[in-house]
């Protein structure tokens, strides 16, 4: 399971790559469209809910046919899982591009990923809120066990594991440090959850939670590894 | 207790084993005391007071915010805590673990809307101060102002209820034997909340920057609202050194008479002229310079006192009567009376003792021409904590005064630092 998942990374490391190669007029408009389509769904996704838009209504706030819409994205949950990919990999980047954060303590970084993470959903809470009851139906295209919500988390779970071996030491594996990528996973899925029920201004608990209990984990991490 | 640390149980598992340790060890002297004769108590009581102020100290440094202060604030606290354990909590005050810079990024955008690098010329990624309630940044405005940038830590208000309802709860022993009254820890929260709000604070400083105008020898900061909201408070940059850096210097007697002369006046100015008071007297908020400046850096907590009480004061500092005569026994109770408390007789003897065997000393009723009171002697502090103690022990002291001795304690403590002579009863007499 270990080897599987971290060969990910790599993969996505490469196709970050590529999406930064400069590309012509065409792929451009394209991308545009794409971008008028994933926001005017977003924005009925957070107004009117997720059951209730269609790609008919999501064509109408787009301004564009609705046979269009599927030239991009064969369902609304496709739309929403693209805006979720998005969100995973701005916040990789953000942390993967920031040289300050490079040298910055491990308990930092992970605080800087979860939170660009969350100031990006920050737009669409009630959507989200949402998305994560969908997200929890086994059958559900959102849902945490289709595959391509799996290669998100394998992509996630692979950049936290770089920054792992980054901060900590490689000579003193423990089964501690072997699972921690993926109860990270789980513990952003945690603090989403807090984060969605933080009603403080500015939703200054879930900074407190995040600071406090990455403090935490990181120090238990690495006495498991002593 | 390094390992202890580094597991991390948990902020509340850390707090709730401190609370046992001290309390625990409070018990244990008062069991022991019991057992033990007089004098071997005494020895006794001391090297609890130790252990106990030792591992107050380790345990509030290894807690963020809240409890730091609130360490800070007893160790300030007249008659509170011992002295042992005082000089221990002393040690606490400048150094407070901090937030990183990606937090410090995410407090000031989301509380002033932009990145720091947005917002002002310059920012220093790292503070250069710890405020207990967050830390201070170097930073330039747009202007070109030299400015310090208080920053909160996220979520400090709720830690503080938390931290109090641990406290109480684990401070019980420490409170039935009298160490730790009830009203103090009130009182001491109710402050500590009110720290929170920066927007007081700032309209503190502008306060104090009015009224103190007068002292021409008392620097106050400058704020800069439009780099300020509750969480941020962005203030011009003082001048001067901290109290052990000033010392280091080796100041002459001369300065450190002049300047402890300046503290005395300003701590009188403040009460009797502009009825409030500056009232975080720990070091690091004073600043001191070489022309026997003060400059004030911090104004989170000020008390602002009632009239009654100030005119209550008045009739009282250098009563030229006996003290145990029925004029000065009438002043106290109608005060009490005023307040809404009954003064007991215990208290009042307690109060009457205070009188006799402290301020009397320090403040002679009627002193000659350009009588100097020597703080270099170490016997005033111990008089102090004593008779605090006393009043504390009997129930007599006013929520008002908590705040007041403690920064008497605070002014005494320094000009002792600074084995500074000082015409004490002249300059009272000039705000009477």
């Amino acid at each position: 399971m270990g080897t599987k998942e971290k060969a990910a990374p790599k993969r996505v490391t490469r196709r970050g790559v590529t999406a930064k190669r400069p590309v012509g007029r065409r792929a451009q408009n394209k991308a545009a469209i794409r971008k008028r389509i994933v926001t005017a769904a977003l924005s009925l996704f957070q107004t009117k809910g997720f059951d209730a838009t269609t790609t008919k209504a999501i064509a109408r706030k787009a301004g564009i046919a609705e046979g269009t819409v599927f030239n991009y994205f064969r369902t609304k949950e496709d739309i929403a899982l693209h805006f979720f990919e998005q969100e995973v990999d701005q916040a990789i980047a953000s942390v993967r591009d920031n040289p300050r954060l490079r040298k910055a303590p491990l308990e930092e970084k992970l605080f800087a990923l979860v939170h660009s993470q969350l100031e990006f959903l920050a737009p669409y809470e009630k959507f989200i809120g949402a998305a994560f009851i969908h997200a929890l139906k086994p059958a559900s295209p959102l849902g945490i066990f289709s595959h391509r919500a799996q290669e998100l988390r394998h992509r996630y779970v692979g950049f936290v594991q770089e920054l792992l071996d980054e901060s900590l030491p490689k000579n003193q594996y423990s089964a501690l440090s072997f699972l921690a990528p993926e109860v990270f996973w789980i513990y952003y899925l945690g603090a989403l959850l807090f984060w969605l029920h933080d009603s403080s201004p500015g939703k200054q608990h879930t900074l407190a939670f995040l600071d406090r209990s990455l403090a935490i984990g990181v120090s238990v991490l690495k006495q498991g590894k002593r | 207790m390094s390992s202890q640390k580094d597991t991390t149980t948990g902020r509340a598992l850390r707090m709730a084993s401190m609370g046992a340790g001290i309390a625990g060890s409070y018990v244990g002297y008062l069991l022991q005391r019991a057992f033990l004769g007089e004098a071997k108590g005494k020895i006794k009581l001391k090297s609890t007071h130790m252990r106990a102020a030792r591992r107050m100290a380790d345990e509030m440094q290894a807690l963020r915010g809240p409890a730091m202060k609130l360490g800070q604030m007893l160790s300030l606290q007249t008659g509170v805590l011992p002295d042992e354990i005082l000089a221990e909590l002393a040690t606490l005050q400048m150094e407070a673990p901090g937030m990183h810079p990606s937090l410090v990024r995410v407090q000031i955008k989301g509380s002033l809307g932009r990145e720091p690098e947005e917002i002002f010329k310059q920012f220093t990624a790292e503070p250069f101060a710890a405020a207990s309630l967050g830390q201070v940044h170097h930073a330039i405005t747009r202007e070109g102002h030299r400015v310090a940038v208080k920053i909160q830590y996220p979520g400090i208000r709720r830690a503080i209820e938390n931290d109090f309802r641990l406290f109480r709860t684990f401070a019980m022993p420490a409170q039935a034997s009298g160490h730790i009254p009830k009203s103090a820890i009130d009182e001491i929260e109710k402050q500590i909340i009110a720290e929170t709000d920066y927007q007081r604070e700032a309209d503190n400083i502008d306060f104090f920057a009015e009224r103190l105008a007068p002292l021409s020898f008392v620097k106050v900061p400058r704020v800069f609202r439009e780099y300020s909201s509750d969480k941020v408070l962005t203030m011009s940059l003082m001048t001067g050194r901290h109290l052990e850096d000033f010392l280091a210097q080796r100041p002459s007697q001369k300065l450190r008479n002049q300047l402890g002369a300046h503290l005395f006046e300003l701590f009188y100015f403040q009460l009797l002229k502009i009825e409030a008071l500056h009232a975080d007297p720990h070091w690091g908020n004073y600043l001191f310079n070489d022309d026997a400046g003060i400059s004030l850096v911090d104004f989170g907590c000020v008390k602002y006192l009632s009239s009654e009480t100030v005119t209550y004061l008045r009739s009282v500092f250098l009563y030229p009567g006996a003290s145990d005569s029925a004029d000065f026994r009438r002043l106290l109770e109608t005060y009490y009376e005023r307040a809404g408390e009954k003064l007991l007789p215990a208290a009042r003897r307690a109060l009457l003792g205070f009188v006799d065997n402290f301020y009397r000393k320090v403040y002679p009723p009627k002193p000659e021409k350009n009588q100097l009171f020597d703080f270099g002697d170490a016997t005033i502090l111990r008089d102090f904590l004593r008779e605090s103690k006393n009043l504390v022990r009997t129930m007599g002291v006013l929520t008002e005064f908590i705040f007041i001795g403690r920064t008497e304690m605070g002014l005494y403590q320094t000009l002792h630092r600074l084995r500074a002579r000082v015409p004490t009863s002249q300059i009272v007499r000039k705000y009477l």
